[in-house]
């Protein structure tokens, strides 16, 4: 499904990621783990097409296709969507018209007619609902004055409405507390399907405990340095990184 | 200032000769304080951003009847649903495009020979005098006391020209007895060559009325449109008054609001979105004349490259009107570098005890939004189309008309927001 071969990529003349591999079948579930500032954000958003970010050499093919000569929208509406680290406000518009205006682009691109409004409703609603958000937030600006609890939420709920096909969720589990974190998994988990894959960037076992990864890497100084098994995060949450990048 | 040719002289001499000695004199000493200042230029504060100098030369001829053409005439001009619709051509009013309500009941009379008897004191660099000078008629709008207008009145302004310049000047009342309520839109719409257009719109509010005047200005290259409106409040009178500006060509729109009565408010909303090459100047100027008045100034821009908006807000606190309660905020998109923009608050407080708030601000399109939007699959041009009309949405809303909201959101080519309003019905 993704396949992520000797990438490097800049950000403002830096370079942050310097060698990267990485290879997602359909079906599986990566978590990607390390330090801050290692770079997991920058390949979540390198992947996700933002614009501010040099690859300077290396490829990303997402089913056979060359990712990197698509616009981060197409990327969307092709199957790719990025649970944001820190999900923006925008007053004015609503999570209903973001929500909309998304599924019609999709549609729009299979060549589709557009929603009919009522379903759509009835539909968003029933997502609300799994991520325990009140229907009445839906008609507020996206993410204006929610809590951060309400904005990773808000995350999963765009997600469970636009069904992509390979989920990169950037730290969606951190502040979260207990319930929240239970409704987050459970969305990620409802979402799990043989033809979905899921990259989960992390870094707390106890996502990893709700939602069992087949494979757990190590960003580290730019590249993926080690990779094993669900057995490997908790080797991490023990000893660290430490004895990682010293290696 | 700037000298004024002598054709100016000739012409109005040709033209005011045929009215009765009376108007002649009258309209003659306007025409000689207009002449004796010109078109106002940059020396003029009042006129700083917006310089008219050029117009002196322009050729303008008067519009009459016979310009406003029958082919032109025949074209329709689609009402606001529920609206009274009254139509002028250059200055001359186009009973058949009109719908008949307008000039049902004892409430509203489309004149044709109203106003023009100004005293002389007001003074805007001899605008005023030049639009007293060649005045036409223009609304008559009287709601009598305690009484509210079945319906809402939209009054279309109609410029255009062809090859030859064009002028045409209008004046208008507009009078609520007490507790009377109203709506008005002066929607200003042209085509053509060139042409100057002045309209002076007087305005009086007895206790406790309410007045809803709404103008929306979509002019097109080669108007110059000058606007200015006098209005005065007796107490706990409301004017909710909005200024929306988009499209092309010179627009100059004054408005001064004095709060003559204690407890009277102003609330204003202007949306300036020029279009390429076009120049919107809005001057909002409040007095506060008397104790626990209110005024409300919310005025946003959106502005590309090769256009240019200016708001001023001007709050005059008199010595006396204690409790005044004032706020303005100013805020400014700007989509390109080579876009101009100056907003500015202006405060003049002679009273200790009031409450005066302001702030301006200029930015441009949150890119952060925008990649958030665009990483959901929405494509760039709507991604940006929804960030502008969030950003229109505040003034849109104050305006408390949604048939309107949607005309003028149209007209910015924003996307309709359909599914919002049924989600709120299925609450
Ligand atoms: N827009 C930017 N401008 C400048 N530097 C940036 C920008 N974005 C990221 N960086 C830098 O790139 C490096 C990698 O950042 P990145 O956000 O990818 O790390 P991360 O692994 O996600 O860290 P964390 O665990 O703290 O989220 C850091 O040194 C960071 O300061
Ligand atoms: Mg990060």
């Amino acid at each position: 499904m993704l396949d992520i071969t000797n990438l490097h990529a800049r950000v403002e003349e830096k370079e942050i990621l310097k060698g990267l591999n990485l290879s997602i079948r359909p079906g599986e579930v990566h978590a990607i783990m390390g330090p801050n500032g290692a770079g997991k954000s920058t390949l979540s958003n390198v992947i996700a097409g933002r614009e501010g970010y040099q690859v300077t050499d290396g490829s990303i093919l997402f089913n056979g296709r060359d990712l990197l000569a698509l616009d981060p929208e197409v990327r969307a509406c092709e199957g790719i969507f990025l649970g944001f680290q820190y999900p923006v406000e925008i007053p004015g518009v609503s999570n209903m018209t973001l929500l909309k205006a998304a599924v019609n682009a999709r549609r729009k691109l299979k060549g589709e007619s557009e929603i009919a409004p009522n379903d759509f409703l009835a539909w968003v609603r029933e997502q609300a609902k799994k991520v325990k958000i009140d229907p009445k937030m839906l008609s507020r600006g996206v993410n204006e004055g929610f809590s951060g609890g309400e904005k990773k939420r808000n995350e999963i709920l765009q997600m469970l409405v636009l069904q992509p096909t390979l989920m990169i969720l950037d730290e969606t589990d951190s502040g979260l507390d207990i319930d929240a974190l239970k409704i987050v998994s459970d969305g990620i988990n409802a979402l799990r399907s043989p033809e979905r894959s899921t990259v989960l960037v992390t870094h707390y076992q106890r996502l990893l405990d709700y939602v069992q990864p087949d494979f757990v890497h190590v960003l580290a100084r730019g590249r993926i340095v080690r990779s094993g098994g669900p057995e490997l995060a908790k080797e991490l949450e023990e000893k660290g990184y430490g004895w990682l990048e010293a290696a | 200032m700037s000298e004024l040719a002598s054709t100016w002289a000739d012409r109005f001499e040709q033209w005011v000769s045929s009215h009765d000695a009376a108007e002649q004199a009258r309209r003659r000493r306007q025409f000689q304080r207009f002449a004796a200042t010109g078109f106002p230029g940059p020396a003029d504060e009042a006129w700083h951003y917006t310089d008219l100098a050029a117009q002196a030369d322009a050729g303008y001829q008067l519009a009459g009847a016979d310009v406003a053409g029958a082919e032109e005439a025949s074209t329709p001009i689609a009402a606001l649903p529920g609206c009274a619709l009254l139509v002028y051509r250059n200055g001359v009013l186009d009973r058949a495009a009109s719908s008949a309500a307008a000039f049902d009941g004892p409430a509203l009379a489309a004149s044709a020979a109203a106003g023009s008897d100004d005293d002389g004191t007001q003074d805007d660099g001899g605008i005023d005098a030049l639009n007293a000078a060649y005045a036409s008629g223009g609304l008559v709008y009287t709601v009598a006391a305690g009484q509210r207008a079945a319906q809402q009145l939209q009054v279309v302004l109609q410029s255009q020209a062809g090859d030859t310049p064009l002028m045409s000047h209008q004046r208008h009342r507009i009078v609520l007895g007490a507790q009377a309520e109203a709506t008005v839109l002066l929607q200003f719409v042209g085509h053509g060559g060139p042409r100057l257009t002045t309209h002076v719109i007087e305005v009086t509010l007895a206790a406790g009325a309410r007045l809803h005047l709404h103008r929306l200005s979509s002019e097109t290259t080669g108007a110059t449109l000058l606007t200015r409106l006098d209005a005065r409040l007796d107490r706990d009178a409301q004017l909710h008054l909005s200024g929306v500006a988009v499209g092309g060509g010179l627009g100059r729109h004054r408005a001064d609001v004095r709060l003559d009565g204690s407890g009277a408010e102003l609330h204003a909303t202007s949306l300036q979105v020029p279009a390429s090459g076009a120049h919107v100047d809005d001057l909002v100027r409040v007095v506060h004349a008397a104790p626990h008045g209110t005024s409300r100034i919310v005025a946003r821009g959106i502005v590309d490259a090769h256009a240019k908006a200016i708001f001023n807000g001007r709050v005059v606190v008199r010595p006396g009107a204690q409790k005044t309660d004032s706020e303005q905020r100013l805020a400014n998109l700007l989509l390109s570098r080579k876009a101009e923009v100056n907003a500015k608050p202006d405060l003049e407080i002679h009273a200790d005890d009031v409450k005066c708030a302001h702030g301006a601000t200029v930015g441009q399109l949150d890119a952060v939004a925008l990649a958030y939007l665009r990483s959901r699959g929405i494509p760039q041009a709507e991604a940006r189309a929804l960030l502008l009309r969030a950003f229109a949405t505040e003034t849109l809303e104050r305006l408390g008309w949604p048939a309107l909201q949607a005309l003028i959101a149209e007209r910015l080519g924003l996307p309709a927001d359909e599914l919002d309003l049924a989600f709120g019905d299925a609450e």
